[in-house]
């Protein structure tokens, strides 16, 4: 299947891998035989007891297993795991950012944050709310262009927020909870649709968001320098140093076009997505 | 007679520096590195790219001393020696005894 530029061969004798495919990745095209495949993954039954005692689940890119089995009820979550791991440790073509993107009117809201962060439901409120999902997890930038490059996958939801997404965003698709994995319970929410058909439209960037959610605060949007914005991409970016002096120009590209902010919400996501709509009031992002 | 060590910057090919609102971003090739620069880290390290054979800090601070204004109780002279200090750990400039 085609999930914005890459193509992924997936293979998994589960059930329980198949019918979330069906249910997130529905709108995505299938790519045609002998299209090139970027990833040839797979989630297996592990050879041995594990296949039957405890079963367990194994993920294999290109016949390596790059990480240790997981119980058989996490063959979705580590599919997507894996997935993310193809992808910010090869597609080199990109600087990667472990951010969300959100988009509207082709100005483009980048989320550079840690785990822990609050970025995914923020994000998942932002898409239920009418913006356009570029990746709730891997900024990909051109660096020849500075655009963001759509890449609409579910967006991870974990332990308190799936309750929360699923009572905000009403029409959402929302999956199987998984319990009991390593970040706690889990949850997929799809894409929409409208994200899938437009995955071939790069955004230009407008806003960088540093966002932090702290239970019961109140919600501040404080200006952030460019330069401490240009940080924090940098430190969140996994493959930076890779890129040299190019990454550097990249990123500084980025920052040019856009206006910064740390972000810190708590209380409704309604307050929190409505602070966030008003930055598109913005005559231009990129004015300080 | 005792001469002022004399500061430069890392090799001036290996940097490049980007301002945004008198804050500063600067990446080393030479070591792979990106820093953030507060305005008179930048204005130092700008003033040593500008003197790439070497300057000393009592010269450094006559050239900054004309473009910067210094809060009443600061040295200005004291501020640049710890800068340069920290440039010197960051490996963004080095001195040598002139």
């Amino acid at each position: 299947m085609r999930v914005g530029p890459i193509v992924a061969r997936i293979r998994s004798p589960f059930r329980v891998v198949e019918s979330a495919l069906r249910l997130h990745y529905a709108a995505d095209a299938l790519a045609p035989d002998g299209d090139f495949v970027d990833f040839d993954v797979s989630v297996d039954a592990p050879i041995g007891v594990r296949r039957y005692v405890r079963p367990q689940a194994v993920f294999r890119f290109e016949g390596r297993e790059p990480f240790k089995p997981l119980p058989a009820s996490q063959a979705f979550p580590l599919l997507e795991w894996g997935l993310n791991w193809c992808i910010s440790a090869h597609c080199h073509q990109y600087l990667i950012v472990h951010a969300a993107v959100v988009e509207r009117n082709d100005r483009a809201m980048l989320m550079p944050a840690p785990p822990g962060s609050g970025k995914s439901t923020l994000c998942a409120a932002l898409v239920a709310r009418g913006f356009r999902l570029l990746s709730d997890e891997l900024a990909l930038i051109d660096i020849a262009t500075g655009r963001l490059v759509p890449l609409p996958r579910p967006i991870s939801l974990k332990n308190a927020s799936i309750g929360i997404i699923e009572s905000f965003w009403k029409d959402g698709t929302i999956g199987a909870v998984v319990d009991d994995t390593v970040k706690g319970a889990v949850a997929h929410a799809s894409a929409p649709p409208d994200s899938v058909t437009r995955s071939d439209e790069h955004a230009s960037p407008a806003f960088v968001v540093v966002p932090r959610y702290r239970a019961d605060s109140e919600i501040t949007l404080e200006p952030l320098s460019r330069a401490a914005g240009f940080m924090q991409l940098a430190d969140n970016a996994f493959n930076y140093s890779l890129h040299g002096r190019a990454g550097f120009d990249a990123l500084a590209r980025l920052i040019d076009s856009s206006t910064c902010f740390a972000f810190t919400y708590g209380g409704t996501l309604d307050d929190a997505v409505r602070t966030l709509e008003a930055l598109y009031e913005m005559k231009h992002g990129g004015d300080a | 007679m005792n001469r002022s060590p004399l500061w430069r910057p890392a090799a001036r090919d290996a940097l490049a520096l980007r301002e945004w609102d008198d804050e500063f971003v600067v990446y080393n090739d030479a070591t792979g590195s990106t820093h953030h620069l507060n305005a008179l880290g930048g204005d130092v390290l700008q003033a040593l790219l500008s003197h790439p054979s070497g300057i000393d800090a009592h010269a450094l601070v006559d050239i900054l001393a004309k473009r910067i204004e210094v809060a009443p109780g600061l040295s200005l002279a004291a501020e640049v020696a710890a800068v340069l200090g920290k440039l010197r750990e960051l490996d963004l400039a080095s001195s040598v005894t002139g």
